[in-house]
């Protein structure tokens, strides 16, 4: 496996068949390395580029029953109504500003966790709290923002019983613009912070104990150890997955931000995802919807190569 | 060291085979459910005409998509029966109400639908419609016994351009009224609400007067949920005399919203929810949730479809067995009397040409169709199997089975059923232990006596095609932000603007002149 497959194939010179006989030849050796990569291949083949086909339907009229080969081509037509919507730049400054709050309040809080389940020395009890913070990961949204809808009602949701109780006025949490932002974040972090860990813990484990060792020897404390050996290692898997967390800008869980939209905290809450729903599925306007849907790909398509770019420049490998 | 070497490799290769095959498994079945539609009745229709040609018995194929109402699968008891009748094979693909109008869209938008479509109104595929992709049966009904009994009225409220291109489920014009805890209303020494301040005062006393007499503030007035035309909300407005969508004044169009009634339904709603008279969060109120409120007897007004009554009172006798509920309608408002109604039908059936290819095929389906409108067909459909399910007290049909049974037998299969006691003779009526039930069909019936109709519901407006959700949207969220008090009248009123701005100026153009065209 750890063949000299990257050997430098340009300088091969020889005639066509030899070369083609060489490369069939390290496939037969690596033949059960190509045969494990079919299935994801496959996947990516059938699932997710040969769908993307379906995205010429934003240039057209789509009509159901014409097909994309019968329908009528409209130009740009629907990027037209769509940047002219009165409401493009509400639902364009919401899905940022959520993807701020993800940025700034969620991916940090992972590394934390990491870092501090990683200086536990109680092994058990590492264990224990691993598994309790992973479970949520496990619930589907559906469930989330029952619970939450049962905790924070006004009509006997038991946080604002317990406000009444100490004296303070009740919140409606559920029907406010205020609140709908740091209610998405938190259930957020509550449902995927645990399950983040992994890859950083992942990462930690590989750290050399020696740097520790030597460290120590320095007479360096437990948080300068953290400060200087530990984040540092780690620093590649973060910037990797800070670079992917950049290039789903736009992808806020559809499901989850359609739970907790209402009349009354629509002007916060709506975003791309959720008014390609109503726009598209609901009122059957599928190029409409379809054209909504590329717009929301191709910036988050700009942002990804953007920050790919802007880790290079610090010196990072980036994604690709 | 050689033979884990072989076993690892082995190891891998099941593997990878066993992942291959299931992605082929999890794709091929991908495309099989989005071919049932397309592929399946071409084919079997194919076959189908070319076995029914030498012997006329072979089973005709039917496929169609029916709302499934209740979370049970549907048994095929009733279906077999159909079946027999018929002399079809009818396959069923059942959907949850919840993403029916979903579903439809994407079955319609990957070109999948089955034979018989069952839809709320045609709106989902005018345009389609217009292209001639489903079969106009307009001119055919007459040559049917039983489906040219269909009300000419209702069908033209389902007619495109004129055409009718549906058959459609019967419907009471208007189910809606005032369901109330008439023990509470005894304790408090109220009588049956006659006017809308009557209805406050009593929605008020449930609220304030400690009604369960246990000495604690624990209750509310008021039940609601997130629902502002079956919720609650429309039916006090009709109440108060405003517009069922739309009025016509002279020749011209005009939205419920923009009318004073409207406002003094929200002014009323603001009052009741601003005194904590009705649940506080109601805006993300489910119905589940609105029903336990009232059947474990927190609230003690619940503003609905009357026939409700009887599920609501069984629920609240496992909470109150001293509990009792009662119905009412025909409250007056300061400008009479009045109830909102639907246009006659609860949905229709459509026939795309797509999954329906030859006029042969169509007369079959017609044929079964008529046959469902016989007495005896509609009566099993309904009510199940006479002496099984039902048994005839007085002339009316008297539920024998109990309620599990009822939602996996009976009832799904109302939802496939078309026409109704109006116009099918010798259809079975329901016959009701619960007086309040009974009551409630009598309701049903004085509700003929004043409804207001919708005079769009013939019309035409491609703006509202297009647009007509966003924009009902913008009213929608006004309304409840007014009824929470985040804005005041002038809020309202500009979000009214910004209704018009943004097409509704149009839509009143379009239905008005699509009035005036057909004046």
């Amino acid at each position: 496996m750890n063949q000299p497959a990257s050997a430098p194939r340009t300088g091969t010179p020889g005639p066509v068949i030899s070369h083609r006989g060489e490369r069939l030849r390290r496939i037969m050796k690596n033949r059960y390395l190509y045969l494990m990569i079919l299935p994801g291949a496959l996947f990516f083949l059938l699932f997710k580029y040969l769908p993307m086909w379906g995205l010429v339907i934003s240039f057209q009229d789509y009509q159901p029953y014409l097909g994309i080969t019968g329908s009528n081509w409209v130009g740009f037509k629907h990027f037209e109504r769509l940047f002219n919507e009165p409401t493009f730049w509400m639902i364009f400054r919401n899905t940022i500003v959520l993807f701020a709050y993800n940025l700034f309040f969620f991916f940090p809080i992972p590394i934390i966790l990491a870092l501090m389940l990683n200086e536990v020395r109680l092994l058990m009890f590492k264990r224990i709290v691993q598994t309790i913070v992973y479970i949520p990961h496990f619930m589907s949204w559906v469930i989330i923002a029952s619970i939450s809808f049962v905790m924070l009602t006004l009509d006997g949701g038991i946080i604002n019983e317990l406000l009444v109780f100490f004296g303070f006025s009740k919140i409606n949490f559920l029907l406010s613009s205020d609140w709908f932002r740091p209610m998405y974040i938190l259930q957020v972090i509550w449902r995927e912070a645990g399950w983040g860990t992994i890859v950083y813990l992942a990462a930690i484990a590989a750290v050399d104990p020696q740097q520790y060792e030597a460290a120590r020897m320095d007479g360096a404390s437990r948080f300068r150890q953290i400060w200087h050996v530990t984040l540092p290692a780690i620093r590649s898997v973060i910037i990797i997955l800070l670079i992917l967390k950049i290039g789903d800008v736009l992808e806020l869980g559809f499901e989850h931000v359609y739970l907790l939209l209402n009349s009354m905290n629509r002007e916060v809450a709506e975003i791309f995802d959720t008014y390609v729903y109503t726009a598209g599925l609901r009122n059957g306007q599928f190029s409409y919807s379809t054209a909504v849907g590329f717009f929301k790909s191709f910036v988050g398509l700009i942002m990804i190569v953007f920050a790919n770019w802007l880790a290079k420049k610090f010196g990072e490998e980036g994604i690709y | 060291m050689n033979s884990t070497k072989k076993r690892l490799r082995i190891l891998t290769m099941c593997i990878a085979v066993i992942m291959t095959c299931s992605l082929m498994a999890a794709c091929s079945s991908g495309n099989n459910g989005g071919g049932t539609g397309t592929n399946t009745p071409a084919g079997e229709g194919g076959t189908n005409a070319e076995g029914t040609a030498p012997a006329d018995d072979t089973p005709f194929e039917i496929t169609m998509m029916v709302t499934q109402h209740s979370a049970e699968v549907p048994s095929n008891v009733i279906p077999q029966l159909i079946e027999e009748k018929t002399n079809t094979k009818i396959k069923f693909q059942w959907v949850p109400d919840g993403s029916y109008d979903e579903k439809l869209n994407a079955a319609f938008a990957t070109g999948s639908l089955p034979m018989i479509v069952s839809a709320k109104n045609t709106d989902f595929a005018k345009d389609a419609i217009r292209a001639d992709q489903f079969w106009e049966i307009g001119p055919l009904l007459s040559e049917y016994e039983n489906l040219s009994n269909l009300n000419p009225e209702v069908l033209n409220n389902t007619a495109v351009d004129g055409k009718i291109y549906t058959l459609y489920m019967e419907r009471p014009l208007s189910r809606q009224g005032v369901i109330y805890r008439k023990d509470w209303a005894d304790n408090l020494g109220l009588s049956e609400p006659k006017t809308t301040d009557d209805l406050k005062e009593m929605i008020r006393a449930f609220t304030q007067d400690d009604p369960d007499g246990n000495g604690q503030d624990d209750t509310i007035g008021l039940s609601d949920r997130s629902d502002l035309i079956y919720g609650a909300f429309k039916t006090v407005s009709s109440y108060f005399g405003t517009p069922n969508y739309w009025s016509v004044e002279g020749d011209t169009f005009q939205p419920e919203f923009m009318h004073e009634a409207y406002m003094d339904t929200l002014n009323f709603f603001r009052d009741i929810h601003s005194q904590g008279f009705m649940n506080q969060d109601f805006p993300v109120t489910s119905k589940t949730d609105q029903i336990d409120l009232l059947v474990n007897g927190k609230a003690g007004v619940y503003i609905g479809s009357m026939p409700d009554v009887l599920t609501l009172s069984n629920q609240l006798a496992d909470m109150n067995p001293d509990g009792e509920l009662t119905v009412v309608n025909g409250i007056e408002g300061p400008r009479g009397k009045g109830i909102w109604a639907i246009p006659g039908y609860g949905s229709v059936v459509l026939f795309p040409k797509s999954a329906v290819k030859t006029e042969e095929d169509l007369h079959k389906i017609l044929a079964f169709y008529n046959e469902l409108m016989s007495a005896e067909s509609a009566n099993l459909l309904t009510w199940g199997i006479e002496g099984e399910h039902y048994e005839i007290k007085d002339g009316l049909a008297n539920k024998t089975v109990d309620q599990v049974t009822d939602n996996t037998h009976v009832k799904p299969h109302n939802a496939w059923a078309i026409g109704g006691p109006a116009t099918i003779e010798g259809m079975l009526k329901g016959y009701f232990e619960l007086p309040a039930r009974a009551l409630a069909e009598e309701l049903v019936a004085a509700n003929d006596e004043m409804l207001i109709h919708d005079p769009s519901a013939p019309l035409d407006s491609p703006t509202y095609i297009e647009r007509g959700g966003a924009l009902q949207q913008i009213i929608t969220d006004a309304t409840y932000q007014y009824v929470l008090g985040d804005i005041d009248e002038a809020g309202f009123q500009k979000a009214v603007d910004r209704w018009r701005a943004e097409g509704g100026d149009q839509m009143i153009q379009e239905y008005t002149e699509a009035y005036q065209a057909i004046q």
